[in-house]
Order: C-alpha cells, then sequence, then structure tokens
C-alpha cells in the first residue's frame, strides 16, 4: 500500500483539531515534536488504497523563528516534505488566515486550501468564490463545516489528488513581492547559485526571501551546513537588505510583511464579497455580560470556583471507589502470595505507588474536561484577557493562573495544565513557582502540627502558611523572571476567537488524550520512585530485629495464654484487651526500630545536623523524607517515628506535645512542609512538562528555599524569644 | 472650477479607455471622489469616503488607482515630513508651492511669481534647465505662533529653534550646573535636536552641549523670530488646508472609537507579532472594550477580536480617529 503524508496546517482556532478529529478519530498518536514539548499529533487512515499519514502541525499564526512551535510547524513541511499540506483556513478570517497561506506557499510543497466554518462565515455575510480563489493561486480550494463533519470525504480526496499531481511535476506557486524586491531575492538566488551551495531540501527562493528577511535560524543553519561558502551569500544578503531598507524606509522583514499584505488585499477584494447586512453577533453579546466591567469578574471567579468544586470534590468519589479497589487488590494479593520479599516489593512498593498515582486519574480527568471546556468555548481566552494585569506585576502571562490556582488542589494537574500557554518561558516559570501554592495533600501536616501546638490559632497559621506560599511563589517569579528567564515576556497579542459550542467527542478526545499522557509517562516515573522509596525504607533488613520482635510478641501471647486459661469470662476478657495493647505497643516499636534503621531512617538521622538549626528533630526529619513520596504520608511517618499508629490522630497530638517539639519547632516543620521538595509524582510531572535539569534545578531551589525559611522562622523566633 | 472637473473626466475616460485600463468605471468613480474634494488627501481618506458614499474599493486599488492618475497627469502625489502620499488635484498649467506647518499640520498653498522667476534664472546661472521644482517651507503658523506663550521650558522646544534663555527655576544645584555649563541669562541657542527620552543638543557658539530633560524643564527660554512679522506686509494664501492625518497612539483610543493604522512600532519581535496578527498599516482598527482592570484592550481588527496589552497597543499609531456608536 502507498504511504502518504498529510500536513494539517493553520491559525489557532480555526477549527484544525475538530477536522484532524474527524479524520482520525480516536486513533491519535499524541507525542512531542523532536527537542521541544510542544505537542505532535499524528494518526494514520486508509482510503482509496492509500495509507495516509495525518500530522497535525501546532497552529500558528506565521511561520517566524520567533516561536517553538513556529519553527516546528516550518521545519516539518521543510525536512519532512509532506506530500500535501492542508492548510485550513478560517473562512469568516481570510484576510488574516491568509497570511501564514501565503508563507506555506513560499515553502514550495503541494498545497490545498480547506476553508472551514463556510456556515459561519455565511451568516456574517462573507461569500468566497472559490473558484477564482482557486484560480488565483493555482491551488484547489474546498468548504467545510468542521463540527458538522462536512466536507470531510471532500478534504481526503483533493488532498490525494493534489499529492499525486505533484508528483507529475507542476509549476510552482509563488507569492509575488514589488519589483524591486523581486530584483533583491534574484540576486541572492544568483548568489546561491554561483557559490554552489548547498540547501539541501530548502526551496531556493524561499532561503532568499529569509535571508532578506534576516531570519537567524536560517543563517545560522546554513553556516552549520556549509561552513565558510555561507560568508559570500550573506554578505549579498546584508547588502540587499540594507539597499531595501533605503529605499522603503524601514525593516526588510516589516516591508515584506507589509508586501505580503498587499498581495492578500488583492486576492480577498477579488474573491470575496461582503453584503453589508450586519447580523446579531452571539459571540460579541456574550462578551458583553462575561468580561463586562463590573460582572467580568464575579462570573469568573464562579467558574473556576465551579472547576475546582468539580475537581477536587467530585473526584473524592471515584478517588475512593479506586481506594478501595487498590486495598481490595492488595488484601487478596496479601492472602495469596506467600510471605516475603517479593510480596512487599509488590504491595508495599509497586502497587502501593502506582496506587497513589492512578488515585489522580478521577481528578485528572475532571480537569481536563473542564479545561477543555473553557479553551474549546473560548472561554480560556477571556480568563487571561481578565487576569493579564494582575499577572503581568508578576511578569507572567494571563492565561497562567488557571494552573497556579489549580496548584492549591494537586500541583500534579496544575503542572500539566500549564500546556495551555504558548511561550515556553511562561511555561516554565509558571511550573517552577506553581508548587509553592500549598496543594491539599500538604493540609493533614498543618492540621495536626498546628493543631497540636496552636489550639484554637490553627485556623489563622495554617491561612499564614498559605499566604506565605503566595507570597514566595510571586518573588520567585519576580527572581526567575529578571535572572533564569529573562526577557520580556511574550507579547500578550492574543486572538479572543468567537464563542462556540463544544463537541462533545472534541472534548473526550482532548480529555482522553492528556490523561492517557498522565497515566503513561507518569506511571513510569512513579513506579521507579516507589520503588527506590521501598528499598531504602526496607533495606537493610536485620532479620534480628524482627525475630526478636516475633518472639517477644509470642511470648507475651503465650503467656497471656497460659493466665487466660484459668481465669473466669470477665477476667478473661480484660486480659484480653490487655494482651491487644501490649501487642500493638511492640508492634509500634518493632515498626519505629525498623524505620530508624533503614537507609531512609539512617539519612534522616545524617540529616540531623542539617535539621537541628531549624529546629526539627531526627525523627521529623525521616518523616519530611518520606514526604517525598506524598506529602500525607508526612503525617503517617510521624505516627509511626513518635509511637503511635497512623489512625489515632489524638494519641499523635499527645505524643508531639510530649515530646519535645515547641511550638516554633513546629511552626518551622509546617513551613518546610509548605515549601520543601514537591513529592515525586510533582517532580516528574516537572521532568516531563519541562526538562529534567528543571526538576533538579526545581527540587533544590525548593528545597533551599525552605530551609532558609525555616531557618529564619526558627532562629528568628529564638531570639525574639518564642522559644 | 466644475467646468475644469467636467473636462478632466471626459480627458480621463478617453485617455484611459485608449490604454485599456482595467475596471474603468471603478477608477472613474475614485477620480469623481477625488475630484470633489479640494483637500490634499491619503489613499486611507479617499477610500474612506468612498466607503460613506457606498461604494467598497480598498485602499489598496485606490492607491494603484492614484498612481495611475499620476501617470496620466490629472494628480500629484506630495509627500509631507513622513507621513503617508498624499495627493492633489493636477489642473495643467496651475502651479503652486506648500507650507506645512509642524504644529497643527495645516498646509498652506502659496504662488509667488518673483520666485517662481528666480528659480528659473537661478537654474540658468548654473547652464541647469529647469523641468520642475517643488518647494515645502515647514515652520509654524501665525496661528500656531499667536497661541504659542512666549515663555516656555526648553524642554519643550523643537528641534532648529532659535531660543534667548530667559531665567532659570530650580534649585541652586541646577542653576550653578548650568551656569558651569556657561549658559547665561540673555544667551542666544539652537536645538540642534531632540531626541527620544526627552534629551536635547543644543549649541551656543560654535559649543554643543548635552541637557537631560529634567534640567531642559528648568530652562525658561523664548522664541527668537529670525524676521519680526511686522516688518513683512501680509500676504493672502491661496487655499489653507486644514491636515485630518492627525494620529494618536492606539492605547489612547477610547471605548466605541475606530481609526486606521498609520505606522506599527516597537521592538520587532512584538511589531512582528503585530503584523501577523493582521494589524497592519492601513488596516482599520476598532477598540471594542478595555478589560476591568484597564488593560488589556480589546480591539476589532479585519473582522475578529484581539485582545492586547495596552503597553503593546502605545506602539501602534492610529489616524482619522472618530467615534462610532455600534459597528
Amino acid at each position: 500500500m502507498k504511504r502518504l503524508t498529510i500536513a494539517l496546517a493553520g491559525n489557532p482556532n480555526c477549527g484544525k483539531t475538530t477536522i484532524f478529529n474527524n479524520l482520525t478519530g480516536a486513533r491519535q498518536k499524541v507525542g512531542n515534536w523532536p527537542g521541544v514539548t510542544v505537542e505532535k499529533k499524528e494518526g494514520t487512515i486508509k482510503r482509496n488504497g492509500y495509507e495516509l499519514n495525518v500530522v497535525d502541525l501546532p497552529g500558528t499564526y506565521s511561520l517566524t523563528p520567533f516561536s517553538i512551535e513556529e519553527i516546528a510547524a516550518r521545519d516539518f513541511i521543510l525536512n519532512e516534505k509532506p506530500d500535501v499540506v492542508v492548510n485550513i483556513i478560517d473562512a469568516a478570517n481570510l484576510e488574516r488566515s491568509l497570511y501564514l497561506a501565503m508563507q506555506i506557499m513560499e515553502l514550495d510543497r503541494p498545497v490545498i486550501f480547506v476553508l472551514n466554518m463556510a456556515d459561519l462565515a455565511k451568516s456574517k455575510g462573507i461569500t468566497i468564490d472559490a473558484e477564482k480563489l482557486s484560480a488565483l493561486l493555482s491551488l484547489p480550494v474546498i468548504f467545510t463545516v468542521g463540527n458538522r463533519g462536512q466536507g470531510t470525504d471532500l478534504l481526503v480526496e483533493t488532498a490525494i489528488k493534489e499529492a499525486l499531481a505533484e508528483k507529475k511535476g507542476k509549476e510552482a506557486r509563488r507569492v509575488t513581492y514589488n519589483r524591486e524586491i523581486e530584483a533583491l531575492i534574484r540576486e541572492i538566488e544568483a548568489s546561491i547559485d554561483e557559490t554552489g551551495l548547498n540547501l539541501e531540501s530548502w526551496p531556493r527562493r524561499w532561503a532568499a526571501i529569509k535571508l532578506l528577511e534576516d531570519d537567524q535560524v536560517v543563517e545560522e543553519n546554513l553556516a552549520a551546513m556549509e561552513e565558510g561558502r555561507v560568508d559570500e551569500v550573506l554578505a549579498v544578503a546584508e547588502r540587499s537588505r540594507s539597499r531595501m531598507e533605503e529605499f522603503f524606509n524601514d525593516e526588510p522583514e516589516i516591508v515584506l510583511t507589509d508586501e505580503r499584505y498587499g498581495f492578500i488585499a488583492g486576492i480577498v477584494r477579488e474573491a470575496v464579497t461582503v453584503s453589508a447586512e450586519k447580523r446579531a453577533d452571539i459571540s460579541r453579546n456574550i462578551d458583553l455580560v462575561l468580561t463586562n466591567r463590573f460582572l467580568g469578574f464575579p462570573i469568573f471567579i464562579f467558574f473556576i470556583w465551579a472547576m475546582f468544586q468539580l475537581t477536587f470534590s467530585l473526584g473524592v468519589y471515584p478517588m475512593a471507589w479506586i481506594d478501595t479497589g487498590v486495598t481490595l487488590f492488595s488484601s487478596v494479593l496479601d492472602t495469596l502470595l506467600p510471605q516475603g520479599m517479593f510480596k512487599s516489593l509488590l504491595l508495599d512498593g509497586i502497587v502501593a505507588g502506582i496506587g497513589s498515582v492512578v488515585i489522580f486519574l478521577p481528578n485528572i480527568l475532571i480537569l481536563f474536561f473542564c479545561i477543555a471546556l473553557f479553551e474549546d468555548t473560548g472561554y480560556m481566552a477571556r480568563t487571561a484577557f481578565l487576569m493579564d494585569r494582575i499577572m503581568h506585576t508578576v511578569g507572567l502571562h494571563g492565561k497562567s493562573f488557571i494552573p497556579m490556582l489549580m496548584g492549591f488542589g494537586c500541583s500534579v494537574p496544575a503542572i500539566m495544565a500549564t500546556r495551555a500557554l504558548e511561550n515556553r518561558k511562561d511555561r516554565i516559570l509558571t511550573i517552577l513557582i506553581t508548587p509553592f501554592m500549598s496543594c491539599s495533600a500538604r493540609l493533614p501536616v498543618y492540621i495536626v502540627l498546628a493543631g497540636s501546638f496552636f489550639a484554637e490559632r490553627a485556623g489563622t497559621v495554617i491561612f499564614g502558611l498559605y499566604a506565605t506560599g503566595i507570597v514566595i511563589a510571586i518573588l520567585s517569579g519576580r527572581l526567575f523572571r529578571s535572572t533564569l528567564l529573562k526577557g520580556e515576556d511574550a507579547p500578550f497579542v492574543m486572538e479572543l476567537p468567537p464563542y462556540r459550542v463544544p463537541m462533545f467527542k472534541s472534548l473526550m478526545i482532548h480529555m482522553w488524550e492528556r490523561s492517557k499522557m498522565f497515566l503513561k509517562k507518569m506511571g513510569g516515573v512513579i513506579l521507579v520512585g516507589s520503588i527506590i522509596i521501598w528499598v531504602l525504607s526496607t533495606f537493610p533488613r536485620d532479620p534480628a530485629v524482627s525475630a526478636r520482635y516475633a518472639d517477644d510478641i509470642s511470648r507475651v501471647t503465650l503467656e497471656y495464654t497460659r493466665s487466660m486459661a484459668g481465669a473466669d469470662p470477665v477476667l478473661k476478657k480484660e486480659l484480653a484487651l490487655e494482651v491487644e495493647t501490649r501487642v500493638s505497643a511492640l508492634e509500634k516499636e518493632r515498626d519505629k526500630e525498623l524505620v530508624a534503621n533503614s537507609f531512609i531512617g539512617r539519612f534522616g538521622r545524617v540529616l540531623e545536623p542539617v535539621f537541628a538549626p531549624v529546629g526539627i528533630d531526627w525523627r521529623a526529619g525521616v518523616a519530611l523524607v518520606t514526604g517525598l513520596v506524598a506529602k500525607e504520608v508526612v503525617v503517617s511517618t510521624m505516627g509511626v517515628l513518635y509511637g503511635v499508629g497512623d489512625d489515632e490522630a489524638d494519641a499523635l497530638n499527645h505524643a508531639l506535645r510530649n515530646s519535645g517539639m515547641t511550638p516554633l519547632s513546629a511552626l518551622s516543620i509546617m513551613v518546610f512542609v509548605l515549601l520543601y521538595i514537591p513529592c515525586i509524582a510533582t517532580v516528574s510531572a516537572i521532568w516531563k512538562e519541562a526538562s529534567a535539569q528543571w526538576a533538579v534545578f526545581n527540587l533544590l531551589y525548593t528545597t533551599s528555599v525552605a530551609w532558609s525559611l525555616s531557618f529564619l522562622v526558627y532562629q528568628g523566633g529564638k531570639l525574639l524569644g518564642f522559644g | 472650477m466644475n467646468e475644469r472637473h467636467e473636462q478632466e473626466k471626459k480627458q480621463f475616460m478617453k485617455l484611459l479607455g485608449q490604454e485599456e485600463v482595467d475596471e474603468l468605471d471603478k477608477r472613474f468613480q475614485i477620480l469623481e471622489s477625488f475630484l470633489k474634494s479640494e483637500n490634499h488627501e491619503t489613499c486611507q481618506e479617499i477610500s474612506t469616503r468612498l466607503d460613506h458614499e457606498g461604494v467598497s474599493l480598498g485602499p489598496g486599488f485606490v492607491a494603484e488607482t492614484m498612481e495611475l492618475l499620476c501617470r496620466f497627469g490629472f494628480a500629484h502625489k506630495l509627500k509631507f515630513d513622513d507621513g503617508p502620499p498624499r495627493y492633489e488635484h493636477r489642473h495643467l498649467g496651475l502651479h503652486h508651492d506648500h507650507m506645512v506647518c509642524t504644529k497643527c499640520g495645516i498646509i498652506i498653498e502659496f504662488r509667488d511669481e518673483t520666485l517662481e522667476r528666480q528659480q528659473v534664472d537661478l537654474a540658468a546661472a548654473y547652464g541647469f534647465h529647469m523641468l520642475q521644482h517643488k518647494m515645502e517651507i515647514y515652520g509654524i503658523c501665525s496661528d500656531c505662533l499667536k497661541k504659542r506663550s512666549m515663555r516656555v521650558p526648553l524642554s519643550r522646544t523643537k528641534q532648529g529653534e532659535f531660543l534667548v534663555i530667559k531665567g532659570f527655576e530650580g534649585g541652586k544645584k541646577a542653576q550653578m550646573r548650568l551656569t558651569s555649563m556657561g549658559l547665561r541669562i540673555g544667551d542666544t541657542i539652537e536645538v540642534v535636536s531632540t531626541q527620544a527620552g526627552g534629551q536635547l543638543v543644543i549649541a551656543l557658539g560654535d559649543h554643543r552641549f548635552v541637557i537631560g530633560q529634567g534640567l531642559a524643564q528648568k530652562v525658561r527660554v523664548e522664541h527668537v523670530c529670525h524676521h519680526p512679522q511686522a516688518d513683512f506686509p501680509k500676504r493672502p494664501c491661496l487655499r489653507k488646508l486644514r491636515a485630518t492625518g492627525e494620529t494618536v497612539p492606539l492605547s489612547r483610543m477610547k471605548e466605541g472609537q475606530e481609526g486606521v493604522i498609520a505606522r506599527v512600532a516597537g521592538e520587532t519581535r512584538l511589531r512582528r507579532r503585530i503584523l501577523e496578527m493582521g494589524i497592519n498599516r492601513g488596516a482599520t482598527v476598532y477598540v471594542e472594550k478595555y478589560a476591568p482592570l484597564k488593560d488589556p484592550i480589546e480591539l476589532i481588527v479585519k473582522g475578529y477580536h484581539v485582545s492586547m496589552r495596552v503597553e503593546e497597543a502605545a506602539h501602534i499609531t492610529v489616524e482619522g480617529v472618530r467615534t462610532v456608536t455600534k459597528r
């Protein structure tokens, strides 16, 4: 079977994703573009005896070298040479869409134009003469209505036909510029020929235009491909640029942009008629309410609240089911498997670890459903519009708000939600500061500690912690923006697309793709992480310790069995209770000793000098280290180490108060928990969304901030006499 | 005048008909519209007026036609300062020159026989046969001169002006600095250049000084008239044309206002981003609303909605701003 590659290109919000979904259905492969974290979607379909590989290029307005999406799209067309590029155009926005179309045409691949949302354009009174457009640009033009699935078959057929026609040879389509510019382009082309510069797969004319535009990426690539030989061409280009600048009194790339628009204006005038009749613009009427000066914010806050509620309240039920399921599964395994190392690994390591990730799945599904809803209806752009003024003061983009807010729930989905941000720097910045938003898993730690030491002022203390997190996030944001992620934040220039009724299928695909990725990618890291943590907390295993306690327990049991044998029923009951208490005390003692002797326990003790200046004893230290798995674990480890069961909150309160911990050191621990290394799931999320380096950086940064602030709190408090 | 216009129209049909120019009807409409106004107009203005008359021809087509009219001698292309080209009627046999006020933009047409003759003589003295000439005098018109307060801070003066220092304001420190530079009350200075950020380069005798904005605000100056007007008999001018092309930054437009983009400035990256979103020279922009916190701003361009920060909008210059109730 013959294989053909079809690339889908188009502006954001032009309905490209809908068409892609119509074409490929659920048979999609989501990955990243090589070297960059821009989502790449592919799907394979069989049609008319051809196997068609459909690639969804990132939605962009242009193909400049200024954003990774645009470079990814451009490089794919240039290097992979798809058999045909399907340019999807919002019919209601022809003039603007043609700007990208012109640049795609310059890449010299077979192109077909798909005028999507033809119904919307018609209702706006726009009539497009497809035949004329087709004749003017010498390429096929078809109409589709993506959300009703109209024209999908025609699209495939036209694409195949065009891809085959190209192979028979077809004259080059071109965008013509002003006479002077054409002369300069020819000059650069001639110099490319003269020097015998090897452009590999690049069209010569395109390369010449890019050199005239002073495209850094093209220049660097040329220099890398052809050392030395390229200088002559670059000199010619430089000269042409300065001639152009002199002639047009403006930067060459701006002149070329103007020229393209001039060309486009000509095409639009020929092929489009707009009837003067104006109809009610529903989208504008919705915006009268949703971005209203007075109502805008209350409505926005309501939507966010609703999303939060849905994600974290509705999510509780399926989470409980999953929890029960995992518990059931592990108890079944418990009874089925023989006692031993493997069982412990399987139960306490793998099942527990994976279970702790799978439990996030409902959250993630609901969250991504909400986000997909926001994006597909067009409300996402409005939230950025509303929030940008506030976020901009921190050096962030308006779209950073939602991920940061989600951080109060759980950092993992919050970090994944940063995908809504187009600019990589903005994304990394948001990812780095989101863990400072105190996630819900940290709350149990605060409740126990603040409850034990601050009694009725606990609420105030916890609120203070949340506020501290926000302040640290803001300060860190400003710090990163002026150092590591320097540079102006991306221009805010953003389309506010018309409101649309979202398609259920599209929402489902969107939600499922993201969640699948979460499970697949996080799963791997978490699995490894859980095993490592399990190994650290289980080994080195001194069988003598377990054996000693086992002996003790059996001795105690035996003792009581003996005395119980001759006792009357009332005493028997009392004795039974007594034996239970003694055995559980022994078990606690055993667990404590085991954890204390394990690698993780030793690690905690090694860290004792590090924790001492911030007022954290070795037990709390070990608990903090185990918090790496998940923040809730801090409480249960504390339970073990302070010698109470993890289900006895009151006892833990009591034990903590008697352990010599002061309110000040409790506060220090809470500050540390607020700020230090996010859990392993978050670290792996950062790893996947940013890079390993950023994950490590975040790890070090958060921990040093946590230590410094705890140090300030503890030592400062001591100086002020609160110790 | 009208008779001449009729004659021009007839000639237009005949000439362009002979040349088999396409879309003659539409081009004729442009000529008619152009002849109606006695202003110096830009293509955009012509196109906008045509729009109001119910004829929708893009500025690009108008520009092309205007070039055609120039070629056939019906119009004359003028370029003042760095604004867009403007066109005026070219009635054969009539010539005039222009004075342009740099303050209010008014264009005064004048004709001076002595000057015309002198130019021919001057050219001849160089053995030069003069075919054509163009004369534009830039300065400040009498109205603006009247409005101008006599004593202004140095920071508000323009390049090329001659001024007399009348006094220093501010504390002793500023005065000391200025006097130590050698600037004294009563000195005549020339503004050599004004730079972005308010820095001025001034000349005193054959010395140049750079003065920052803060200091320049503290120096009070008066204008020196090269030729006190009273010495010359006032002459009537042929015509005074109110310039309509007043520009404002987009960030200063109010909700419900519409205008035509004259220029997109700013750092290359931002500029290209703005341009590739279809916000380019000649496009009509409508301010839909400001966000609840007054930033960003929502615009309608080319039939779609786009938002940008106010600081970004400040890079875009708009002309012909007018309030429309609802688009």
